[in-house]
């Protein structure tokens, strides 16, 4: 796959971000229409595969696909039409099957979100209560896994020490705020 | 190799064999390290849901600009048999008085045109130096373009530094040599450095040079749309210069 989009993808680049999504919505949309659905749904759609493309590029699944950045996109799509076609056939007497459509696209399955842990749910309300800052720098290193240096070029911090010093700031600030949300008990 | 450096490879997912062995190792072994992975992991699912968040609002962004750019573009249809007449009108007054009228576009270049400075690498002058991307930066700073160029070529090769494409562009359109500079600084323009939408300014001029106006404004929109601040002010009065 074309490996400076999937690194923009991952580095957050605006710019190339944003000439992807240009690109490929007029196309997706012309694909998504085929079956029947309606123009608010299928950006909706065209969204939702953007962002699970994002996801990938991230976890570092696309550095392993040979296809293309948009097959891999419109496959991904495919899977979310037919989710949608679904809910269709539950509200109404829509027949998915009937409104296959014949494409090059092969579906890519998602996984279904896993439920939230306790212990997750209260990191959460630790995790909102950091400054931005904080949480931007921890979500760039621990899901984005984004090193240290990589980190200071983005975000122009003088060097990786900086980034290193301020990261483990950030931890710690978090750390009390669960131990203040979360007391010990006596 | 301390906890923290073990985590953090860990997480950007560059652990090697050695390290994932040590890693599994202190995970089974010491449970403060343990705690401190799984407190992080959940951290991690935290922070995806953030992202995704923000992620989302971006797109949402690039989805209004969108249509609203498509929206000034589909102009009402009553609205094109005047339009269409309007050109006409347009076109027969350009071919009277268009002969008058060109663009300078070596005197725009020589206007405009300035190598970039060297915003990358602070330069250490010293007799026992003799690193050679110092070296590149030291002749590039001296106007020495065909010297820099080949050096930023040779560390180029070995690092893939992807900054230093920048720099040969810079050199190249210096020496002169804007078709080669084009080449350059499209190759720069593949990667995502800190400097990639810079490319853009230095582009549109080896364009310019080459009497290419139009792919020199296209440059500079690319510019101006990237949000970002270098250059600002000279690529939309150059814009207007070209149009």
């Amino acid at each position: 796959m074309e490996q400076h989009y999937v690194d923009a993808l991952k580095n957050g680049h605006e710019a190339i971000t944003k000439e992807l999504y240009n690109t490929h919505r007029p196309v997706f949309l012309g694909f998504a229409k085929k079956y029947n659905l309606a123009e608010a749904d299928c950006v909706d759609i065209y969204q939702e595969a953007f962002i699970a493309l994002r996801k990938h590029a991230i976890s570092g699944k696309l550095y392993e696909i040979n296809s293309g950045l948009n097959t891999y996109l419109f496959g991904i799509g495919k899977h979310l039409i037919y989710k949608k076609l679904k809910e269709y056939s539950v509200t109404s007497n829509y027949d998915p099957q009937l409104h296959k459509v014949l494409d090059q696209y092969e579906e890519i399955k998602l996984e279904s979100e896993k439920e939230s842990t306790k212990e997750q749910l209260l990191l959460y309300n630790s995790f909102k209560q950091l400054g931005k800052k904080c949480q931007h720098m921890l979500t760039l290193s621990f899901y984005r896994g984004l090193t240290n240096e990589e980190i200071a070029k983005i975000e122009g911090y003088e060097s990786e020490a900086v980034v290193r010093s301020q990261k483990s700031r950030c931890l710690k600030t978090l750390k009390d705020l669960i131990k203040l949300s979360n007391p010990p008990r006596l | 190799m301390s906890n923290e450096e073990l985590i953090e490879h860990y997480f950007s997912n560059v652990l090697s064999r050695e390290e994932r062995l040590e890693f599994n190792n202190r995970y089974e072994q010491d449970k403060t390290f343990k705690d401190e992975v799984d407190f992080l992991e959940n951290l991690k699912v935290v922070s995806e849901g953030e992202d995704s968040q923000n992620f989302k609002s971006q797109l949402k962004g690039f989805e209004k600009e969108y249509q609203n750019t498509s929206e000034t573009s589909n102009t009402k249809a009553w609205l094109k048999p005047l339009l269409a007449v309007a050109a006409i009108l347009i076109i027969a007054l350009s071919i009277n008085f268009g002969r008058n009228r060109s663009v300078d576009e070596t005197k725009l270049f020589d206007t405009y045109f300035e190598p970039s400075k060297n915003v990358t690498q602070p330069i250490i002058r010293s007799d026992g130096n003799e690193n050679t991307l110092n070296d590149a930066f030291i002749a590039y700073n001296s106007s020495n373009y065909q010297e820099a160029l080949t050096l930023f070529n040779n560390v180029y090769r070995d690092s893939k530094q992807s900054e230093l494409l920048f720099y040969e562009g810079n050199a190249l359109l210096a020496l002169e040599k804007p078709k080669e500079a084009i080449e350059k600084f499209n190759q720069h323009l593949t990667f995502s450095d800190s400097l990639v939408n810079r490319s853009h300014w230095y582009l549109a001029l080896s364009y310019l040079k080459s009497k290419d106006s139009e792919k020199a404004k296209l440059e500079l929109q690319a510019l101006l749309n990237s949000g970002e601040n270098f250059k600002k002010k000279e690529a939309t009065s150059l814009i207007k210069k070209l149009k």
